[in-house]
């Protein structure tokens, strides 16, 4: 399902506050997934046409009448990429249950609702133009690829999906075969992206070497590369794609405010402005924008 | 009976109401917008800022959370003064309450240059950041010493006709001392607290969960203890305290008012709920018009003991 209307790129974020709703978000969905990954559906109708992928919300994970009560953990929102959104109410998110927060959220009944603050931070940007897109997703940067992929198919580019994990185990959801009680996604395929999946024994590094691979099918103009994973990953495309690919990619960082107030979660960057908040500046950078050096160091 | 009073006055500054949102918290009072309408508070403090801009810390692992609270070690990350004033302070002056700038420095001097600068601005008053625990200079070197709070509390004086507010670090021995030599040095109010010396540890590692190394514990965690660093300077200056340090609720708040504070601010917290200093007030103005209660001021230090 389109949407004319989100189809102009996102383009920098709000001059004005975040441009982000607090919203209470039923849960529709929540299903454990393999590698301890977890699903929720969400019913949020007014994060449905303002989300761009790339985007977060901001969750707190404590039931919404708590907030009133200080908790003991996690008094702090968490963020949570956008994974896939279904117009024209709902909107997926799919984690790694790991800290406080993903275990608050797992354990979730459908019916419960969440406080939401989102759609935050600055999205990727899509051009109408658009002729190849290659998308580069590894291991966290899986959580994102749906709704990305979904767009850049939109464009009516062709668009090949690059997924990496560390194992064929750790991958949450149906990407190139079938695998039962895991198509919870929807197929990518099916979405119109070629898909390649690799399994990876070193983090970030053959998921490079195939994205390497694939730069012979990019048309000189039109063409754009998009990656979310670890850092190591994202550096390593961003050397090798030089000036003559476009290259977006979408960092993680430990967050407190989510909004770019508190300057937690800044990055370095290559600019006069120094540091960068990835709440709010990004989470999607041009990959020219980061010091790479600096960060990865 | 009628609507209660919530009038606070501060040196010259008054205020609509005792609630405000703390320094470091907001930013500089943008990124925010839209999430409640912070113009309906007492005072908004917008981050700290220096005579130059300042990058702050390294980046990465600059804030954990640990129970009940959060430590930070930004290390003053700011735009500079002159940046505030031309970029910043115009929006933030638009929420069309007080906006109080806090400000630091390395010297009194440089105290003094940020006070002055900011005398001819919209802001309804000044705090004075001596207590910050991430910088090396300046910050709380300040703070944890009497004389010291004294000496760069009256180069601002000298400086300004706005309300000097300093802003008390409770990492010292005898914090009512601090605030009784801010207070004989020209301040109109003190505020406290700021956030506590505070470390954690990764015991895989061995490293600590901050890049600095320690940082500032704020939240919940160190409510009672505000509280009672309010309540003993309460106890020693006359002129107005507003307390702060953990405040998640109106019950809270109204513990810091019970012990001494004319006001009350909130930080952490409004990470969680944007929204909390206005669930603070409406459960304030609840608070007293259940215990017929017609100002604020006559719940203030009305501490039973």
């Amino acid at each position: 399902m389109t949407h004319p209307e989100d189809a102009s790129p996102p383009g920098p974020p709000p001059s004005s506050g975040s441009g982000a709703l607090r919203l209470q978000a039923r849960i529709l969905e929540s299903e454990s997934l393999p590698a301890a990954h977890h699903r929720l559906l969400l019913r949020a109708p007014q994060i449905v046409p303002r989300a761009q992928p790339g985007q977060f919300l901001h969750i707190w994970c404590h039931p919404p009448d708590e907030i009133e009560r200080p908790p003991c953990a996690a008094i702090l929102r968490r963020p949570y990429s956008i994974a896939r959104l279904v117009p024209p109410e709902e909107v997926e998110i799919l984690f790694r249950v790991r800290g406080t927060g993903g275990r608050l959220l797992a354990a979730k009944a459908v019916g419960d609702s969440l406080d939401v603050i989102g759609p935050l931070g600055r999205g990727f940007s899509i051009s109408p133009d658009l002729r190849v897109a290659i998308v580069v997703a590894g291991g966290v940067g899986l959580a994102p690829a749906p709704f990305l992929v979904g767009r850049l198919v939109e464009t009516r580019a062709r668009v090949i999906l690059l997924a990496g994990a560390e194992t064929d185990d750790k991958i949450p959801f149906r990407v190139d075969r079938p695998r039962p009680g895991r198509a919870t996604l929807p197929d990518l395929e099916a979405l119109g992206a070629e898909v390649t999946f690799a399994s990876e024994s070193v983090e970030g590094i053959l998921i490079t070497a195939v994205a390497e691979a694939r730069f012979g099918e990019l048309p000189e103009e039109n063409a754009a590369m998009f990656a979310i994973g670890p850092r190591a990953m994202l550096r390593r495309l961003a050397e090798v794609t030089g000036t003559h690919i476009p290259l977006q990619v979408s960092l993680e960082e430990r967050m407190a405010c989510g909004l770019g107030a508190c300057r937690s979660c800044v990055v370095p960057t290559t600019g006069q402005s120094g540091y960068q908040t990835v709440c709010r500046d990004g989470p999607v950078f041009d990959a020219s924008e980061i010091d790479w050096e600096r960060l990865t160091s | 009976m009628s609507t209660p009073d919530l009038t606070v006055r501060i040196g010259a500054m008054t205020m609509k109401n005792p609630v405000m949102i703390a320094s470091g918290i907001f930013g500089y009072g943008d990124e925010f917008r839209g999430l409640a309408d912070y113009g309906d508070l007492g005072a908004l403090v917008l981050k700290t800022i220096t005579p130059e801009p300042r990058p702050g810390n390294p980046p990465a692992h600059r804030t954990v959370e640990t129970p009940g609270g959060m430590l930070n070690a930004i290390g003053l990350e700011n735009v500079g003064l002159e940046a505030f004033v031309r970029d910043k302070l115009p929006a933030a002056l638009e929420y069309g309450t007080n906006i109080i700038a806090s400000i630091a420095g390395d010297t009194p001097e440089q105290f003094a240059d940020c006070a002055r600068a900011l005398d001819g601005s919209e802001v309804a008053a000044i705090e004075m950041n001596i207590s910050c625990p991430n910088v090396k200079k300046g910050g709380m070197a300040f703070g944890v010493d009497a004389e010291a709070s004294a000496e760069v509390t009256a180069a601002a004086r000298a400086a300004t006709r706005k309300p000097i507010i300093p802003k008390l670090t409770p990492n010292v021995t005898d914090i009512a001392a601090v605030a009784v030599a801010c207070e004989k040095a020209g301040a109109d109010a003190v505020s406290l607290i700021n956030t506590f010396s505070a470390m954690a540890i990764d015991v895989e590692t061995r490293r600590p969960l901050l890049a600095a190394g320690t940082g500032g514990l704020s939240g919940p965690a160190i409510r009672p203890a505000a509280v009672c660093r309010v309540y003993q300077v309460a106890q020693a200056v006359n002129v107005p305290v507003i307390g702060m340090g953990g405040i998640w609720n109106a019950s809270d708040a109204l513990e810091f008012i019970i012990a001494g504070a004319s006001a009350v601010a909130v930080g952490t917290a409004l990470y969680a709920d944007p929204s909390v200093a206005h669930r603070v007030l409406a459960g304030i103005r609840g608070y007293l018009e259940r215990h017929a209660i017609e100002s604020i001021e006559h719940l203030v230090g009305s501490l039973q003991l």
